[in-house]
């Protein structure tokens, strides 16, 4: 975690009033895992006293440039749509834990919803650089709202559910979700609570419905790793980026908990971002 | 920036030397947070003076120095007058590498409570215009587990560490604060006094001056650590609040707690926070502490330390005008954390440029001049 001063390269509305934005920022481009996020400090500082929290879209280390990717939903979005290439911009991070990957997975199994695609993008990057096999199932209301395939690497086999069936799958984009629960060996998953919570109970029976034996068997049963932990992930069907308001994104406030199955509310900055997806408490109203 | 750093770090101590209260018992914890010891320490600063005053030689040139320190009282004595706010900066390790701890005027830790707690439902925080709204609900591990886990970390920092504590009943004050005192590491208590008095159907501390006062003179007997006490700015007037804590053996004041607010969600079907209620901070409130630092610096004897929205050097030159002795950043540390210790610097800075060898002298200048007794406050703190 550092902060750094990074400059606006380029900034481009890819669907309407979705931007994606990019940022010299060679210290978060190399020192970044896909699931972290930076701390972005808004320019007009009388009105807005909040960073903004962004998942780190995609990170080059040779151009040393990141990406984030929005919706403007308030001033603070709006704020950053109007910079131009070369203004000054202060970052916060790497903050937050990433995504782990087994080893041993060679089929990956992203699914994201909506704006849900800043949280996975990266990981597509990280695992087709590993040499693993990536499909991507996306979810949005119409084909308006598809992110375009253009953006994303030529290796990852894309597929789209739209709730008005405009384009791809008619239905929630859970529903693609069993027919690669087979082929999966992990899924990494960013979107709406009510996606995660559907996708975590999904996961949840999956061991049993295909009669696989659990990754990471052989340590033995053991005793269950730490909540937050890297091994608690790792070790995960499902993992997903979970989205809170949020005020120092370093773990001083408290301010942007979830309630975790063990009782304890876990800090999505600190604790989090990424969860393992039997960690989170979906059913406890918080 | 290493010469800064020199100043800040090694000028001392206490001007005038009016000793409030009983000497300090606790001199081994003073010595552990880094504070340089009293008495020599005093020495040095009076010995030029001396001199000068016999007429022995003319006096010195202008001093290269500027003396930041400020004595909150009972010994706690601290190497400049910025510190960081309960609940924005944790317990101090949080921001790691990002921010210089030691050059920190004091950081008072997240809200300290007997049993552990989980705190509110969330949302917790939203941004309202100039601030923003919390309601975290006093999560914290318990004093246990906070003496535990951080205490020895804090025995290693120059920065002196102010432990906030909150209660539902004066027994559970009284008891945290039994558990901290004495714990190397921890040089002060800030008591959070706005929280629900379960012995009085849920009526806050704060509201009342009997209760405030009741709760102040419990923990004043349970601890000759020095004390702080927060007070909330959501009452019809603070200054008989102020009095009945000052009289009940504080050793300063905070000014001011959050204010009590809410917000709506986004589709107006509920109100936006999990717990309804938050508290504002930020600039929006910086009138209203401004305000009350005013109100209240003039009617006790003990320091008052400000907090409410600080962002800038002016803030902090604003609320020593109105006789705060010390500032509390709180807020503008989420989207600045290095801000803090900036304003150690730019203090700094202004002193040197108005040619005063202390800050000291920036304190209660927009204050009404009372030709009245003078108070004890006015003899160590205005110039």
């Amino acid at each position: 975690m550092r902060l750094v001063k990074t400059e606006l390269v380029d900034s481009r509305e890819i669907l309407p009033g979705q931007w994606l934005q990019s940022f010299h920022a060679p210290h978060l481009a190399n020192g970044s895992r896909a699931g972290q996020f930076v701390h972005v400090r808004t320019g007009d500082l009388s009105g807005m006293v909040l960073r903004r929290p962004f998942s780190i879209n995609t990170a080059d280390p040779i151009t040393g440039t990141i990406t984030i990717h929005f919706r403007t939903i308030g001033r603070g979005t709006e704020w950053f749509t109007h910079l131009r290439a070369g203004d000054s911009v202060d970052m916060l991070g790497p903050l937050g834990r990433p995504f782990e990957v087994d080893p041993r997975s060679r089929h990956l199994l992203l699914v994201a919803g909506g704006l849900g695609m800043a949280g996975v993008r990266s990981l597509a990057d990280e695992a087709l650089r590993d040499g693993r096999q990536v499909t991507l199932l996306f979810g949005a209301a119409s084909a308006r709202e598809v992110y375009p395939s253009s953006l994303l690497p030529d290796e990852v086999e894309y597929v789209i559910a739209t709730d008005d069936g405009s384009v791809g799958h008619r239905g929630f984009v859970t529903e693609l979700m069993p027919e690669y629960e087979a082929w999966a060996d992990q899924a990494f998953a960013c979107g709406p609570a009510p996606m995660l919570a559907a996708l975590a109970r999904l996961a949840a029976g999956r061991r049993e419905r295909l009669g696989v034996a659990r990754l990471g068997r052989k340590r033995g049963g053991g005793k269950a790793p730490q909540p937050g932990s890297a091994t608690a992930r790792r070790k995960a069907f499902l993992q997903v980026s979970m989205e809170q308001n949020m005020g120092c994104a370093v773990g001083a406030c408290l301010g942007c908990v979830i309630m975790a199955t063990n009782g304890a509310p876990q800090r999505v900055c600190r604790e989090g971002p990424v969860f393992a997806a039997d960690e989170v408490a979906w059913e406890s109203g918080w | 920036m290493k010469a800064k750093r020199k100043v800040t770090t090694s000028t001392v101590v206490r001007r005038g030397g009016v000793q409030r209260g009983p000497t300090p018992r606790r001199k081994a914890s003073s010595s552990v947070a880094g504070a340089p010891p009293a008495a020599p320490a005093r020495a040095q600063a009076n010995a030029p003076r001396r001199i000068e005053a016999a007429g022995f030689r003319t006096p010195p040139p202008p001093t290269t120095e500027v003396d930041l320190s400020v004595d909150l009282g009972r010994g706690l004595v601290l190497a400049n007058p910025i510190l960081v706010a309960s609940g924005t900066f944790g317990y101090g390790i949080e921001y790691g590498d990002v921010v210089e701890v030691d050059r920190l005027g004091a950081i008072c830790c997240k809200g300290t409570t007997l049993k552990p707690r989980i705190g509110n439902i969330p949302p917790r925080v939203t941004e309202t215009p100039g601030g923003m709204l919390n309601s975290i609900g006093l999560q914290n591990p318990g004093v246990d587990a906070v003496v535990e886990k951080y205490a020895e970390t804090w025995t290693e920092w120059k920065t002196r560490v102010i432990v906030n504590v909150a209660g539902e009943s004066v027994a559970d004050y009284v008891e945290v604060v039994r558990r901290l005192d004495g714990v190397p590491g921890v040089a002060a208590i800030e008591l959070n006094i706005s929280c629900p008095n379960v012995g009085r159907g849920g009526l806050q501390f704060a509201i009342d001056a009997g209760a405030a006062g009741e709760v102040t003179a419990a923990v004043r007997r349970a601890t000759d650590l020095p004390l702080l006490v927060k007070l909330s700015p959501n009452v019809a007037d603070v200054r008989p609040i102020a009095r009945a804590i000052a009289d009940a053996g504080a050793d300063a004041l905070t000014a001011i707690n959050t204010l009590s607010g809410i917000a709506v969600s986004p589709s107006r079907s509920k109100p936006l926070l999990g717990n309804i209620y938050g508290g504002l901070s930020g600039p929006a409130i910086k009138p209203v502490a401004l305000r009350i630092v005013y109100e209240v610096s003039q009617v006790v004897d003990i320091p008052v330390v400000a907090i409410g929205g600080v962002t800038e050097l002016a803030d902090v030159l604003d609320f020593l005008a109105v006789g705060a002795v010390a500032v509390q950043v709180g807020t503008a540390i989420f989207a600045d954390p290095t801000l803090p210790v900036r304003l150690v610097d730019e203090l700094d800075g202004e002193c040197r440029r108005r040619g005063l060898r202390s800050y000291a002298e920036l304190i209660g200048t927009a204050l009404p001049r009372k030709p009245g007794a003078p108070s004890s406050k006015g003899v160590e703190y205005r110039p």
